[in-house]
């Protein structure tokens, strides 16, 4: 048998896979999770977000010659660490009292769409 | 004439910065000066090639040319200027697909369409990297809208390896692009996974890119261990050597993202002689042409892993297939050829009109 053409390539993989698949191939277990592609952002990633840790690394320099400026940089931040982890500390504060803000706000919203759900239904 | 260049991130391993560098030689080439900035720097990106697009302060002869790849502050300015703007549109992910992971990067892909729809509608050109990108700027009301796809410099990448030797070890498929959601990855290891179990049981799978969030590569990792343990690996930030290496080695590139403006390793696929397997999205179609094997899509644009998985085996095993491939591919290389884009792009600077 030759070779498919490129344009032929398509329907060829869709036969076999059919045929396949009649032979019992192709029967992926799912995986046991997803990797959603615009997954909506739970509860868990908001938490995780509130309490902030900002990364030392991110201090750094990319002028010429910058290896130094980037250990001046760290070395003031070793040096001002208790001031910028109270600084953290209340960020960190503000932003869980938000999160858990939003997901009493979430909460009640699940309550009353059940709610009106049902009273549709009564009615 | 001097060019400035603006671009909204520049980082080391960044696509479009590398296309302002690209620009950039070719400007030397001409021997036209000027200088580059971006409103972002990365870490590890060098100063002394890219400035703070603070610093900017263009003389009142210079063309200011945009690499619009996201929403960034200090942008407005440039169209108070009264030099002549040039925008070339490298595309912008929908936001739904970085809320999860990176709120800010969705943040700025939320506020990108309005940002780019002012600046091509003040600029004397706005250009799409496609004709995919060119429908957004038309529709944004811009006045001159062009089609500039990136420069491709070939003679910078090497040789591809010969057929022969690519085939020695086990089969290997590729995809290069940042690990993030919109391309996908997830498919692509499910898809081979269903490829591996079914016809190739040696074989491996190379995902090169950078991820978007730890939380998202450990989530393709955790996905890669339980569907292909031990088969698939992943790379970043590899130097560009060491990324044609891996372009040398492999048996089929796949591509199964859902948003693509253009797709710069599909292009880097076809020099290397390397068989394409895309799903027809976005600018994907226009730049694959018929040097791919596109992967049927139903009316939700939903694919059958089963039929990528199929794909893949004919692409590796099927030599005059490959063959055929590796010829469309350079052939379609012609399109991107380094000359023809380098005219538009010159002709968008200057003023005058777009070469045929």
């Amino acid at each position: 048998m030759s070779a498919p053409t490129p344009e032929e390539a398509a329907r060829l993989a869709e036969e076999r896979a059919a045929a396949a698949r009649e032979h019992g191939g192709y029967a992926e277990a799912p995986p046991s999770f997803e990797v959603s592609p615009a997954a909506e952002i739970g509860d868990w990633r908001i938490t995780e977000w509130a309490m902030i840790e900002p990364d030392p690394a991110k201090a750094y320099s990319t002028r010429r010659a910058g290896t130094p400026i980037t250990w001046l940089k760290r070395g003031l931040l070793r040096l001002l660490r208790q001031y910028h982890d109270d600084l953290a500390g209340q960020q960190s504060r503000f932003n869980a009292h938000m999160a858990a803000h939003v997901m009493r706000l979430d909460e009640r919203v699940r309550e009353l769409e059940q709610q009106l759900e049902a009273e549709r239904r009564g009615a | 004439m001097r060019i400035q260049q603006v671009l909204c991130a520049a980082g080391p391993v960044d696509a479009v910065t590398n296309q302002a560098f690209a620009c950039r030689r070719l400007f030397g080439s001409w021997g036209w000066g000027g200088e580059d900035a971006s409103a972002v720097l990365a870490p590890g990106m060098d100063r002394r090639a890219v400035r703070p697009l603070s610093s900017l302060r263009p003389g009142p002869d210079d063309v200011v040319l945009v690499h619009y790849s996201g929403y960034a502050t200090g942008l407005e300015r440039l169209m108070e200027l009264p030099n002549r703007l040039v925008v070339i549109s490298h595309n912008v992910t929908p936001a739904r697909y970085f809320w999860a992971y990176e709120p800010i990067d969705g943040l700025r892909c939320a506020l990108s369409p309005a940002q780019l729809a002012e600046l091509a509608r003040a600029a004397d050109v706005a250009a799409g990297v496609s004709e995919f990108n060119a429908a957004e700027l038309r529709r944004a009301g811009a006045r001159d809208v062009r089609v500039i796809p990136i420069l491709f410099e070939r003679d910078r990448m090497g040789p591809p390896s010969p057929p022969a030797e690519r085939r020695r070890g086990p089969p290997t498929v590729v995809f290069v692009g940042r690990l993030a959601p919109h391309k996908r990855q997830d498919l692509v290891i499910r898809a081979f996974a269903l490829y591996r179990a079914e016809h190739a049981p040696d074989a491996r799978l190379v995902l090169v890119g950078t991820p978007l969030a730890p939380a998202f590569a450990a989530s393709l990792a955790r996905l890669a261990e339980e569907v292909a343990p031990g088969a698939v690996t992943f790379e970043r930030g590899l130097a560009p050597e060491a990324l044609w290496e891996r372009y040398r080695s492999a048996d089929a590139f796949l591509c199964l993202s859902e948003h693509e403006g253009f797709c710069i390793p599909l292009l880097e696929a076809f020099h290397f002689g390397v068989p394409v397997i895309a799903r027809p999205i976005g600018g994907i179609p226009e730049v694959v042409g018929d040097a791919g094997l596109l992967v049927p899509t139903d009316d939700e644009d939903g694919i059958d892993l089963a039929v990528v998985a199929e794909l893949l085996h004919l692409a590796v095993s099927e030599p005059d297939l490959a063959t055929e491939l590796r010829r469309r591919g350079e052939a379609r290389l012609g399109a991107y050829g380094l000359h023809p884009t380098a005219a538009r792009l010159r002709a968008a600077l200057e003023g005058t009109e777009a070469p045929a």
